[in-house]
């Protein structure tokens, strides 16, 4: 299949430009025979949005956005970021999977950075699930950004049996280091490496790029294939879109050497984890 | 606290364009001492926006300061952009003869506001943003004078320490003469930031790397060979310049007020 990563840098607030510029990224992707193209986290509407919230919500069951992007997903399939209003006054960092027509599946962050410099459960409800879903290409799973730096987030889906996950990032960069991006940038590709390696699974993580409020989102988008081997990498910084084909049958053989998955014991890890839920409640 | 300088100069040519274009600027002025903030400060804007779209103000009190006023010429040749000499000795003496005072201190804030008034000013008339030339050093001791030089519309050195600019400017390529000399506020002739907050800029830098950056606590850097005298003083300045770092304090009456629970970023709509 042919993935598409498209690294932008959202105008904060401005759902309309921004739904705009998904077309016409759509469109190149289109353009590219690409079968999936991702956004990143909260690209419909940026990511500062503090009071902006809800003014900035869409309901995909009544939004005219979402019913268009339902068409267009008859001829490939979207992953996009958007403020979620579930039900009047909720609102959710959340992401969406459409595909034939339909809207696959919608993950609502559940780990919300609110410490230094990020605030998101100031503004945001809580997600209470990871759950992966069949598509067209295996099994799926979306995590937003900070969800995936939890490996247990990961790994429910890695249980759940996940081909492929999908991370929306919008991750400031952080840090010093010496070579041509910041520290943080190292992180998120460990993580990419581990997670994908020890799941067996493809890792795609698409992170954005731009300035909000002096914050700089470091971009390097990626994609990790099912032994832990980076195969593509988007520019750090500056607005990227990335075309790669990533061959499935990779799952195959990685799961021909690496027994992680069939080895896997999650009622054995559920009931260690239930002692310890117990024992923590006191 | 090692920087990469190719990666930091990518990093604030790409904020300075970008901050202008949502702005809706195309031009950038600044203070140009000839000193290595304000120095590096131009060498950003101009690689960042052409040289053709900044304009470096120099601002002498009158003939005081030559060798500092050489060098930002110096700056404004090896750069090409545009520059503007102002000689602020009328309007300061103006207001002083009404008001004297011997405070260096006093008259040294005064023209540096006197500075930021010219400084806007040409902002609205060229329509340009104003540059700030703080570093994180003389941010997180109040070294500076607030609503003066403190005072900017994007600040892009306010996270590198002194010591880091300088890193910045060797690779810019920012003249060895103003990469060298001693840093000076300049409020007058022979004043050294290193002699009058008593701390060279090395040791100061690292410190505060310590305290700030890595959170660690006073016995700790006890620990690294700073004096418990020299650490004390340097959190005093800190904690005493919080207001130089934050909008005046607005006390709640409302429901939603501004500064305490009217949430909105600054890149509103940007």
């Amino acid at each position: 299949m042919k993935v598409a990563l498209a690294q932008t840098a959202p105008i904060l607030q401005d759902v309309k430009k921004n739904f705009i510029r998904h077309l016409e990224l759509i469109e190149k992707a289109k353009s590219s025979q690409a079968d999936l193209i991702i956004f990143p986290e909260l690209s419909l509407t940026g990511y500062t949005l503090k009071d902006l919230v809800p003014e900035t919500a869409i309901n995909p069951n009544k939004s005219e956005l979402f019913a268009k992007l339902k068409l267009i997903s008859k001829d490939i399939s979207i992953v996009l970021g958007f403020v979620e209003e579930k039900e009047r006054g909720n609102f959710f960092n959340a992401a969406a999977y459409l595909s034939k027509g339909k809207i696959l599946h919608i993950h609502r962050k559940v780990f919300l950075p609110t410490y230094g410099m990020f605030e998101e459960a100031k503004f945001f409800s809580q997600g209470k699930s990871f759950s992966a879903f069949q598509t067209p290409f295996g099994k799926t799973g979306l995590l937003i950004c900070y969800d995936f730096l939890n490996y247990g987030a990961d790994y429910v889906l890695f249980s759940q049996g996940a081909d492929i996950i999908i991370v929306l990032s919008a991750a400031p960069g952080r840090g010093m280091s010496q070579g041509q991006t910041y520290a943080s940038s190292h992180m998120w590709e460990l993580m990419g490496e581990t997670i994908s390696r020890f799941s067996t699974t493809f890792l795609i993580y698409c992170n954005r790029v731009g300035f909000e409020d002096g914050k700089s989102f470091a971009g390097g988008s990626f994609i990790y294939n099912p032994e832990g081997k980076q195969i593509s990498r988007a520019s750090y910084m500056d607005e990227d879109f990335l075309i790669k084909e990533i061959d499935l049958g990779e799952l195959n053989q990685a799961r021909k050497k690496l027994f992680y998955k069939r080895d896997n014991k999650p009622e054995v890890i559920w009931r260690s984890l239930d002692k310890v839920i117990k024992k923590n409640e006191d | 606290m090692k920087i990469n300088p190719a990666f930091v100069e990518k990093l604030l040519t790409k904020f300075i364009r970008e901050e202008l274009t949502k702005f809706h600027f195309e031009k950038a002025v600044l203070g140009l001492s000839g000193g290595l903030d304000s120095s590096v400060s131009a060498f950003l804007s101009s690689k960042a926006i052409g040289a053709k779209n900044v304009t470096a103000i120099i601002m002498p009190y009158g003939e005081s300061f030559k060798k500092d006023v050489s060098h930002a010429e110096k700056v404004v040749e090896i750069l090409g952009i545009k520059s503007e000499k102002i000689n602020i000795k009328p309007m300061i003496d103006t207001y002083f003869s009404k008001y004297p005072t011997q405070d260096k201190i006093i008259k040294g804030n005064k023209m540096a506001r006197e500075r930021m008034s010219i400084l806007f000013d040409f902002s609205s008339r060229k329509k340009a943003m104003v540059i700030g030339t703080s570093n994180k050093t003389e941010l997180l001791l109040g070294y500076g004078t607030i609503y003066g030089d403190m005072a900017s519309g994007i600040n892009p050195l306010g996270d590198l320490y002194k010591t880091q600019v300088r890193e910045l400017g060797k690779h810019l390529g920012v003249p060895e003469e103003i990469l060298t000399k001693a840093p000076s506020a300049g409020f007058w002739p022979g004043q050294t930031d290193e002699k009058e907050i008593g701390i060279d800029y090395d040791k100061m830098d690292k410190m505060l790397y310590q305290m700030v950056d890595l959170r660690k606590q006073k016995k700790e850097i006890k620990s690294m060979g700073f004096s418990e005298k020299t650490i004390d003083r340097i959190t005093e300045m800190i904690k005493n310049s919080e207001f130089k770092r934050k909008l005046p304090t607005i006390p709640k009456i409302a429901e939603r007020t501004i500064g305490h629970d009217f949430l909105f970023p600054y890149d509103w709509g940007k």
